[in-house]
């Protein structure tokens, strides 16, 4: 039971209406991207086995919704969570602004044991769109707002396109098994992350 | 030593730590704790059981009379009573008990209605182990209020208090349990928080006593509101063992003969095992697993979602019983043998119009509620009868009348419609509520029924019309505004009507009754699950008793089911269908809990056969999207709301949506910091 427990690694996608989350969810695990997803209703997962350094892992990956009336709800889905993601939408200004009050109603709701060091990976979507021209978030921007809240690790992805999202969620898999109690499992201290340096957009995964 | 102690413990062992706004910031706390203190220390009362030992010795530290629940939404309706703090085993408890008979400060005639949801709200000893957070309001005008959230997620209906008292009530808590204001909110005080060193390092020690401060508790008995001292105290022991087992469970289970749903339970028991014998060969029979947990063993294969071929089956056995059983008065038959009436033919046209006098009034809504209820309505008629349904036309209104109002509405829609038409790019520039609400519905509407051909495609001018429909309403009902799952409700009403004004009037006429899903306290989601959990503990014992020991009392696993009435687990044509029965209000205005329980009943068998953990189980639901039998789920709706019947409607308190909210100065929604 306690060995089942430590291979599954729960991830929360958390972020604004509308910003990809479902969709970022499903082209990691379906390799599908769909225009019409619907508006996610309460909340929803896939899982994916992962590999990561020979370990074999089962992501569970939450979606949520994303209208702040229903944030509510996150104390039953948050729970044991083991990373959170958080998702803007780099054309919409709102959605960046709006990543710290994700962060902090998360930690509030899920209340982690060590919430200063508890994971957080940030994903800024949707940069295919409009070739880039009508984004309104610079990645200098989003990556000082990473910078300090203790570093978190970004990602810019194109759900759509499927760009960086592999990479994303590796880093987000290993910031996960992190926060895993390491019992008597023997865990490197340091991993060596083969994907980051593959994409350019990354600013690499702190793990 | 109990949790109370270890809190204690930890309290005074504990420096001030700068970082955390606690209570010790307000110095009225402090004198508040002192008066509190005094008054109360005295103040040491044997539980109420005769004969009780000292293990039932019980502390009072804090009591507080008119401690008032409003238990409709927005209601005059109140139910007075006494807010308790009280230390048992050194573990702190919060009870709330409502005054007997005449405590009600209802000014009207639902006093009566009121008095029978009275018991609903007991609180005999919630252990603040279960409580996650507490959150105070103190509005500038109006009454004080706690609502209290559970680590489950469940939160119970806002405490007013009529003799102040908040103060002293947190002041005390204090004094007993581990609580915090929260960094982002200062009226939220978070109990049993571990971000204090002290208290995490306790935890880690795993001192037996400490573990009832833990939230680990909360994973047993978080609903625990009819539950006794003593029953609470069995289960926070059983909660140490690994498991406890059903028989485990069921011998901590004491009938009461004092209380009514227990009573029903058993009722209902034996009515099933009844109707269980006399359908024994049939694979459907949906209440035989009430028997017992052998049941479930004896049929784990074979049972599930072979519809059709059960379905014949079924039908063969209930045909020939059909007209002789369902409409024996139920003082006549102490044991009624129910099933739900088979599916009828949708309205036509001809029946129409046998409804209808000549002038076009409706003769007898009762009867043409039933017939929509058992059958639906055929497609043609949809567009004239929704109206009706949905209460935009008055049923003893004529032709003329409806043709008058009709014109009349579309000129009032024009003019709401025009107050944000109006809003020019520079206007919008400086009004982020209309851009961001704007933003919001622009992004759902698009995707809303899509693969529905009336919606399909780009250009598509219906999505636009979806979109002007909704950012209407949220001008005509500026405080509940726009919310996810309103696209859902209006894309098949804009399907039917396919005119712009006269589906705005029908959606507004629905969210009359179901505004209150979306409103911004969750008030109306909580209110309907929370009825949800009563009705599975009367109509399905074992299963509550199961949900109960996995920690999915909260029953957040079908809030889609609830918050949209199963638009996403049905066709769109199916829902039309199913809309229509729910809107006839027939058996009961809250037919579609009864759904719930019936689609959850019909799963049991894999939900406990499977051992589904919360997760499992919510995934488990979401993916019976399409896959529900929505003819027989109509069908065990039925039987189990006539079954249930007036403890049944008992669970649901008024309100409740989509019950008709009752109307306050105060406005119907709750108005918060939220933009949108």
């Amino acid at each position: 039971m306690a060995s089942r427990r430590r291979m599954l690694l729960k991830v929360i996608i958390l972020g604004d209406s509308g910003v990809g989350k479902t969709s970022l969810m499903n082209q990691y695990v379906n390799n599908k991207f769909s225009n019409q997803y619907k508006a996610t209703i309460g909340a929803d997962f896939l899982t994916k086995e992962v590999q990561i350094d020979d370990r074999l892992f089962t992501l569970q990956i939450w979606d949520t919704a994303g209208q702040e009336r229903f944030q509510s709800l996150g104390v039953a889905f948050y729970r044991g969570a083991d990373c959170c993601v958080l998702v803007y939408d780099v054309n919409v200004t709102k959605s960046f602004e709006r990543l710290n009050n994700w962060r902090e109603e998360f930690l509030i709701q899920a209340s982690p044991s060590d919430p200063e060091n508890f994971p957080f990976v940030v994903l800024g979507n949707k940069i295919d769109v409009d070739g880039g021209n009508s984004r309104t978030v610079s990645e200098k921007k989003a990556k000082a707002w990473c910078a300090s809240k203790g570093n978190i690790p970004y990602f810019e992805t194109s759900a759509k396109e499927g760009f960086n999202v592999e990479a994303a969620f590796e880093c987000i898999a290993r910031n996960a098994i992190k926060n895993e109690p390491e019992d008597d499992t023997y865990l490197p201290d340091t991993i060596d992350v083969g994907g980051a340096g593959r994409q350019q957009r990354s600013s690499g995964c702190e793990c | 030593m109990r949790g109370g102690d270890a809190a204690a413990a930890a309290e005074e062992g504990s420096p001030r730590s700068p970082d955390l706004h606690d209570l010790s910031d307000d110095s009225d706390y402090a004198a508040a704790a002192v008066a509190t203190a005094s008054d109360h220390t005295a103040m040491r009362t044997d539980s109420a059981d005769a004969g009780s030992d000292e293990t039932a010795r019980i502390d009072v530290v804090y009591e507080k009379e008119r401690v008032t629940i409003h238990p409709t939404q927005y209601g005059s309706a109140r139910i007075s009573g006494k807010l308790r703090l009280f230390l048992q085993q050194g573990s702190l408890f919060l009870s709330w008990e409502p005054n007997e008979g005449g405590g009600s400060l209802s000014t009207s005639s639902v006093t009566v209605e009121i008095d029978k949801y009275r018991n609903l709200y007991t609180i005999k000893a919630l252990p603040l182990s279960d409580v996650r957070f507490i959150r105070r309001h103190t509005p500038t005008f109006g009454l004080d209020y706690i609502i209290i959230v559970l680590s489950s997620g469940l939160a119970f209906p806002p405490f007013y208090f009529y003799n102040g008292g908040i103060r002293e009530l947190f002041a005390t808590l204090k004094q007993h349990v581990f609580i915090i204001r929260s960094d982002d909110d200062p009226n939220v005080f978070l109990v049993n928080d571990f971000q204090d060193p002290l208290q995490k390092s306790l935890s880690s020690l795993e001192l037996p006593g400490v573990a009832s401060v833990a939230n680990a508790m909360s994973r047993q008995n978080s609903l625990s509101f009819t539950g006794s001292v003593d029953e609470t105290r069995h289960a926070d022991d059983g909660s140490h063992g690994a498991a406890s087992s059903m028989s485990q469970y069921s011998s901590k289970q004491k009938p009461k003969s004092n209380d009514p749903g227990r009573d029903l339970s058993i009722q209902v028991l034996e009515k099933f095992s009844l109707v269980t014998k006399f359908a024994r060969d049939t694979t459907s029979s949906l209440f035989r697993d009430n028997i017992g947990s052998q049941a479930y063993r004896r049929q784990q294969h074979g049972y599930v979602l072979d519809n059709k071929a059960s379905d014949k089956q079924k039908n063969q056995y209930i045909t020939p019983e059909k007209d002789s059983i369902p409409s024996a008065p139920v003082e006549s038959d102490p044991i009624p043998l129910v099933w739900g009436k088979q599916r009828d033919r949708p309205l036509s046209d001809e029946e129409w119009t046998t409804f209808l006098d000549p002038e076009g009034r409706v003769m007898d809504s009762k009867a043409l509620r039933k017939k929509v209820f058992y059958g639906g309505i055929d497609h043609v008629l949809r567009k004239e009868v929704w109206k009706f349904l949905l209460g935009y036309h008055e049923y003893d209104s004529t032709y003329a009348e409806r043709e008058y109002l009709t014109a009349m509405k579309r000129a009032e829609y024009e003019a709401i419609k025009s107050q944000w038409k109006s809003i020019s790019a520079t206007q919008a520039k400086r009004f982020t509520k209309f851009r961001e609400r704007k933003g919001l519905i622009d992004k759902d509407v698009v995707r809303t029924d899509r693969s529905v051909p009336y919606y399909e495609g780009d250009e598509n001018q219906n999505v636009v019309i979806l979109r002007d429909i909704l950012l209407t309403y949220s001008f005509y009902n500026f405080d509940l505004g726009y919310c996810q799952g309103m696209s859902d409700f209006l894309a098949p009403i804009l399907y039917i009507m396919e005119d712009e004004s006269e589906s705005f009037w029908c959606f507004a006429c629905l969210m009359e009754r179901l505004g209150a899903n979306f409103n911004r306290d969750q008030n109306g989601m909580h209110a309907q699950l929370l009825a949800l959990s009563k009705l599975v503990e009367i109509l399905d014992p074992p299963l509550h008793n199961y949900f109960r020991q996995n920690d999915c009392l909260n029953y957040f696993f079908c809030f889609r089911w609830v918050l949209i009435q199963f638009k996403r687990e049905f066709s769109f044509e199916q829902i039309l269908l199913l809309w229509e029965v729910l809107w006839t209000h027939y058996l009961s205005e809250h037919f579609h809990l009864y759904l719930c329980v019936a689609i959850l009943k019909r799963y049991r068998q894999r939900i406990i056969g499977e051992q589904m953990d919360f997760d499992t189980l919510l995934k488990f639901i979401n993916e019976l999207s399409g896959q529900i039998n929505l003819d027989r789920a109509i069908q065990d709706a039925e039987a189990l709301c006539t079954i249930a019947g007036e403890n049944g409607a008992s669970c649901i308190p008024p309100g409740t949506p989509p019950s008709m909210p009752i109307e306050t100065d105060g406005g119907l929604y709750v108005q918060q910091d939220e933009v949108l």
